[in-house]
This record gives structure tokens, sequence and C-alpha cells, in this order.
């Protein structure tokens, strides 16, 4: 079936014994946007993208990548996809390059192809210093850095990021936005998860709001936002947290006396 | 200056709190640490005994110079193996306090003296003076002898913590970390058997060695008591000189590396600006490897046997067990060849839970599987990654067992043996990785992650006796070639005959663990992330 949806999610749900993490999600991303999954922590993201991924089997639901059955054909979607998990290693004991080398043939690109692309990663990435350097020694982002480069090397249609920025540096979170703004500008469609509300609304076009594991609002940036004054207005009326105040009893914090 | 409040109290009194503390954490805990305690007494008073029995023997000197060297040995890698053991050695912990080198180091080191270390050491050192002293005059240097001695060994420890304490807290130092329990093993079993070989040997062995180490501190402080006992107060008084004098160096070490630290940044962001110089060792490595997926799986293997502490520790064990077995048993005359096969059966073992050895990285090998054939080609790169030292190992072990006992005729058979059940090993352990697998953690001792301790033993026990059944025919062929009455000329054929044997159960332990993997890679991911 040719569709124009990157990725079509049919009733998916998942449970961990008595904590439903993912109840009965139905979204459609169009291709070649840039996407924001957004919501608090505990809303089901990492688990809804382990799952439209291949990573976590679902207990219900389909899932569709550029029109093909995760589950069912993964040849075609595994190869069509690049992925970085949050809170899932790398193999730290190779060196960056070692890293993006093992990557990359793994998926059957030939030697020479992967080399020559992994040094224009490492480079574009500003990890060409640490290239020699193993992945255990890097930083927070660092790692972010060297995972989004072996997910971009086999030049994947599209790209699944699971908290791409958290614990990142400011500098490292520009050259890994400019990369990202490079790659969907090409017609890519690019998935990434964030509670970061700014970074949602500075880079994404497409949003998907989610809470408790349910979807409560998917759009445009501008369909989501509304009338509020802000993404994170909309997001914090949508998720029911608006009218929380931080309350009277911290009446003494401040002010310099004790 | 040197600050109004006397710290040596303090210290003392943190000391204590945070060993109270450690012990309030867990019964577990407190549990063991007062069986150690318990142990360590009376394994101190025992050989107190011992050396106050050995008072008056010819060798007396040389026992009692060898074990205090070995004690401060042991003093001195200590500190390497287990960096949280203690924490006031962290000095970077008071790098806030307002506090002066001097009365510093005198604290930490009188806190230092507070444990169960310092207990047994003294005892040793106390029962090492009985041992050698003869008269009053020996006894009162027996008393200067054993304080020296005790601070030579605490100081000591604590300026080799301070001097490696960069290395200690970094990734490097919690490596060697995970590895100092197979070093303890390997020196328990050289120790032993040393031991052995001196018990058959006679005492006077150690004679020469003792002639260099009464002169070198802490030993030469029990050195001075037995010069004192001879009579030649001279040598004594150098002996003496010459531990004090180590004292003072040590001391001097710890409190310049102490101020160092004090004062300047700490590792984590000196690291950051060190120049990045790490050549490529294994360009050559990738050459020799078959091209495609296998070879990039067997490089992956290979480098992290060699990178991986914890894959290196279970390989040097397996290395170590595989050899010890048969050699040591040949070497004491109760061998047979057929304890070669040991090193194909432990080295056999490295095939089990192969994606639990890759922890949560395996994601990454489960994106690129789309196909049991995938999976085939990842399993079997594996395999052959093993067999690459496995193959070799096997072998050399099983010609030096059988040059050991002599026993020629039989090396074929045993050949034979071997590989058929090193494929039998790869072959149920290809399986039980797919059908098996189980975390394990990264940090600390462990093997297995919490709560999957069952999964483990299903997975090795239930795999080695499904091996071992596997290895029947190649068993009963090579029991027929011994019992049957021309079945001694058919041995030969055993070599070819297992190799082969060995060779297609691998291949079809292969064959049937590829669709079990590609069709289990979320379960396989689940179960292997837990570390």
């Amino acid at each position: 079936m040719v569709s124009t949806a990157a990725v079509r999610v049919q009733g998916l749900w998942k449970r961990f014994g008595q904590q439903v993490a993912v109840a009965g999600i139905d979204l459609e991303l169009p291709a070649g946007k840039f996407i924001g999954l957004v919501g608090p922590n505990g809303a089901g993201k990492t688990t809804t993208l382990s799952m439209v991924t291949g990573l976590l089997r679902p207990d219900q639901g389909s899932v569709e990548v550029v029109g093909h059955d995760v589950w069912r054909d993964p040849v075609a979607v595994k190869a069509r996809i690049g992925v970085l998990p949050e809170g899932l290693r790398l193999f730290e004991r190779l060196s960056g390059r070692e890293l993006l080398g093992y990557s990359g043939r793994l998926r059957g690109l030939p030697g020479a192809e992967v080399d020559k692309r992994a040094t224009q990663l490492l480079d574009v990435l500003d990890l060409a210093g640490a290239q020699h350097k193993l992945v255990v020694d890097y930083s927070t982002g660092m790692r972010k850095k060297i995972g989004l480069a072996a997910a971009l090397l086999h030049n994947p249609e599209v790209l699944f990021l699971d908290e791409p920025f958290e614990g990142v540096d400011p500098v490292s979170a520009q050259t890994i936005r400019g990369v990202l703004e490079r790659y969907t500008a090409s017609g890519a469609t690019v998935v990434f998860s964030s509670h970061v509300m700014e970074l949602v609304e500075s880079l994404c076009d497409w949003v998907a709001v989610m809470a408790a594991g349910r979807i409560r609002a998917h759009g445009t940036l501008a369909e989501v936002r509304g009338e509020a004054a802000s993404l994170q207005q909309a997001f914090l009326e949508l998720v029911g947290a608006g009218g929380r105040d931080t309350g009277s009893n911290l009446d003494w914090l401040g002010g310099g006396a004790r | 200056m040197t600050g109004e409040t006397n710290l040596t109290p303090v210290f003392v009194r943190l000391k204590l709190s945070l060993l109270r503390n450690g012990l309030r954490q867990s019964g577990g805990r407190r549990a063991a640490y007062v069986a150690s305690a318990v142990v360590v007494v009376l394994f101190g008073a025992l050989q107190l005994l011992g050396l106050i029995a050995l008072h008056g023997n010819r060798h007396a000197l040389s026992v009692v110079v060898l074990l205090v060297a070995v004690l401060a040995l042991g003093w001195t890698v200590m500190p390497l193996f287990f960096p949280s053991g203690d924490e006031t050695l962290d000095p970077t912990r008071l790098v806030m306090l307002p506090l002066r080198p001097r009365p510093l180091v005198r604290a930490l080191l009188t806190a230092s003296l507070v444990g169960i270390g310092p207990l047994f050491t003294l005892l040793l050192l106390a029962g090492s003076v009985i041992a050698v002293a003869h008269g009053g005059t020996a006894y009162a240097v027996g008393v200067v002898a054993v304080v020296l001695g005790l601070l030579v060994c605490v100081a000591l420890a604590r300026a080799v913590a301070a001097a490696n304490i960069r290395l200690l807290t970094s990734r490097k130092g919690r490596d060697l970390a995970v590895l100092s329990g197979l070093v303890i093993a390997i020196g328990a079993q050289l120790v032993n058997f040393g031991a052995q070989h001196l018990g058959s040997s006679g005492l006077s062995q150690l004679d020469p060695l003792a002639d260099v180490l009464k002169w070198v501190p802490p030993a030469s402080a029990i050195g001075a008591v037995d010069s004192v006992s001879d009579g030649s107060y001279g040598v004594a008084a150098l002996q003496l000189a010459l531990t004090a004098g180590a004292l003072m160096l040590l001391l001097a070490v710890w409190s310049r590396h102490l101020t160092r630290l004090m004062t300047s940044p700490d590792g984590s962001t000196l690291q950051a600006a060190e120049p990045a110089a790490r050549e490529r060792t294994a360009g050559g490595l990738a050459r020799l490897l078959p091209a495609g997926r296998t070879g990039t799986v067997m490089e992956r293997s290979l480098r992290y046997i060699w990178r991986d502490p914890k894959t290196k520790a279970a390989w040097v064990t397996s290395l170590a067990i595989g050899l010890i077995v048969p050699v040591f048993n040949a070497l004491q005359g109760t061998g047979s060849i057929y304890f070669a096969c040991f090193a194909a059966g432990m080295l056999g073992i490295q095939m089990y839970n192969q994606f639990g050895q890759d922890t949560s990285a395996f994601w990454m090998v489960a994106t690129t599987i789309s196909s049991a054939h995938d999976a085939y080609v990842e399993l079997r790169g594996r395999a052959l990654a093993l067999l690459v030292i496995t193959l070799p190992y096997a072998t050399l072990v099983t010609v030096v067992t059988t040059a050991m006992l002599g026993d020629w005729p039989r090396l074929p058979e045993v050949l034979g043996l071997s590989f058929a059940l090193l494929g039998a090993m790869l072959a149920t352990g290809a399986w039980t990785s797919a059908r098996f697998p189980y975390s394990i953690p990264q940090e600390g001792y462990k093997n297995v992650a919490p709560g999957q301790a069952g999964l483990a033993w299903i997975s090795i026990f239930g795999g080695m006796v499904s091996a071992a059944l596997l290895s029947a025919p190649v068993i009963v062929a090579t029991i027929w070639a011994n019992v049957a009455q021309d079945g001694g000329q058919w041995g030969w054929l055993l070599l070819p005959a297992g190799a082969a044997y060995g060779a297609g159960i691998t291949l079809a332990g292969l064959r049937l663990a590829a669709p079990r993997t590609a069709a289990r890679l979320p379960e396989i991911l689940t179960a292997v992330s837990k570390g």
C-alpha cells in the first residue's frame, strides 16, 4: 500500500504488569516533517518509540513505517529507519570511529563507503578529535552525537530519536540541531521525543502531545498551540496541570530574612 | 597556624562512624563484617601461635621476613583493588575543608590504624618478633619494630592510594577493580602451589630470598630484632634506621600527593583537556578477517575480549582453569589425559549468554537483524571469533598435557573428543543465548542481574548437560576404542571423526538458534537490559 504517512500506528497497547504504559494509540505521522512527540516524564513516549522501532513487542496494535509493517516485514522497515534510543547502552568499548564502522558494516554497507561517511559525520558533529577515544569515556553530549551519527550512517528515510537533547550542552545541541535541520530539508522525516517545550516549538512543524499513555492532541504546531500563548501553555492545559500554583506553603523562601 | 583543634581524634571518630554506619546499612553487610572480623582474629591468633611455635627454629627468620614482605605487598595492592573500601582513603572528599597537610597526614595515619587489617598486621608482626627474638634487648627492639612495621604498612597503602587516586576514581580504575578478584584467585593458586612445593622440599629454599628481604622495609624491622638477638647491634641499628627512613619517605610522598590533590582541580575536569592519543591497533586485525557481517561481528567480539573488563575476566578465568586443571593434575601425577578436554569445555562456556555479554547495547544488533539469515551470520561470527582463540588453545593444552604424561598414542582421540565437546558447547551455547538470555551487571562482581539467577542456572547447567549428552557418540566411541580388543588401532580415527562431529553439531546448533534469535529480538533485548 502506498502511503504518504511516514508512520501509521493503530490501536497500540502496552502493559507492564498492572501498569498501562501505552493505552491505545492511533496516530499518523506525515512524511518529510520534523515531528515532536512531547509529554511529561512517564507519559509513555519511550515505550511508544520502542514499539514503533521494533525494539519492544506491543501487546496489541499495528505499526507501519513508510507503508511496511514493522513486525511482519522487518527487512523493509529496519533498512529504512534510524534509531537513537534513550537509556540503552552503545558498544562503549569501541572508539567512536570503530562504533560507526561496526554499525555501518552490520547494515551491509560497503566498508569504504562506511569509512567515508563516518569521517564526514565525525567532522560535522565535531567528534573528529575524539574519534579514537573509547565511547565509554565520552560525555553525555558526545554519546548522543555518536549515537546520532550511527543512526544516520545508512541514510534512513525516518529517524527516531528518544530525548536527543537530554543532558546535552548548548554547543552540542546546536550541532545536533543543524544536522537534523539539514536532514529534514532533504525530505526525510525526524520523529523525536522531548519534554522541553521551547525546543519542540522552535524545531518542529508537527507535534503529538502524549500524557498517561494516550495521545492528547496532534497536528501542526499552530493547530496544537491554538489560542494559547505558547506550546508550553497549551501543553499544560492539555495535560491538566495549567492551574496548579506553587502554593503559599513556601512563603519563607527567599527575601533574605531567616 | 596548624589549626586550633586537634584533628586526630576527629578523624578517628569519623572512621569509627563510617564503619558503624556502613554496618547499619544492611544486616548482610553487618554479618559479613562480623564474620570477617572473627575469621581474621582467629586466623591472626592461629598464626600468632604458629609463629610462637616457630621460636628457635633455624629458618624462623626466613619465614617471618617473607610473611611480613607478603603482608606489605598486600597493603600496597589493596587500595588499587578496593578503592571504595575505605572512604577516608579518598582525600578529595576533604578538599573543601581548610586543612593543613601536616596535621592532616598525622590524623589520617592514626585513623587508618583503626580496622581489621591493622589488627591482623599487628598480630602478625607481634608473632614475627616473638619468633625471632632472644633476650630482653631483642624484645625491647621488637616493640619498636612492631610499631614501625605497622606504620610503614599503613603509610604504604595511603601513599599508593593518594598517588593513584586519579586512576582509582576514573573508568580505568573501576575496570581494574573488576579484574582484582581474578588476580587474587590466581595469586592464591600460585601461593598454594608454592606452599606445596616448599612442603616437599624444605624451608631452607627460602634463605637466599630472606637474606635480601631482611633489608627491605618493613621486613627490615623484623630483621633488626633478629640481628639484636645475634648480638650484632650495628646491623640492627642500620635495619631500624632503614625502616624509619622508609616511613619518613612514604609520609613525605603521601603528604606531597595529598597537597597536590587538595589544591588542584579534580580529574574529571582535566580529562576533557587531554589530547586523545589512541592509536588504532586493530587495523591489521580487520584485514585478516572475512568481509561483511561475519568479519564485523568477529572483530567486535575479539575487541571486547580485550577491552571489556567483564568479558576479559570471564575469558582469563576460562583460559586459566582450562590450563591449570589438566596441567597441575599432570604435574602432581594424578592426571588423566582426558582432563585436557577441560580447556575446550571451559572456553566453550564463553558462547553462553552471548547477547547478555552485549548488555543493552544489543539493540544495535537487534536493529540490524531482520531475518533468520542475519541472525545466523551474527551467531556464526561470534562462534568463529571464539574459535580463533579456542581451537589453538585447546589443541595446545591437549598437546602439552599429552607431552607431560607421555601418552602420545592417545593424543588423536583426546583431540577428537575435545573438538566434539567444543562443538557441542558452541551449539548449546548459541541455542541458550537465544532462549535463556540474562543480564550481566557491568559494575561489581556479580555475573547475573538480580532475579535472573534461575535463568542463568538453566542456561549454563542445562546447556552443559546437553553438551555432554550431545558429545555422547564420540565419548562412546572413545570408550569402545579403549575397551574393545582391537579398538586401540582405530583410536586415530577419532580425531577426524570428533572434529567433523563437532563442526556438524555446531552448524546444526547455529541453524536452530538463528530463527529463535530473529523471532525473539525484543524479548532478548528486555532480558539483557536489566544490568
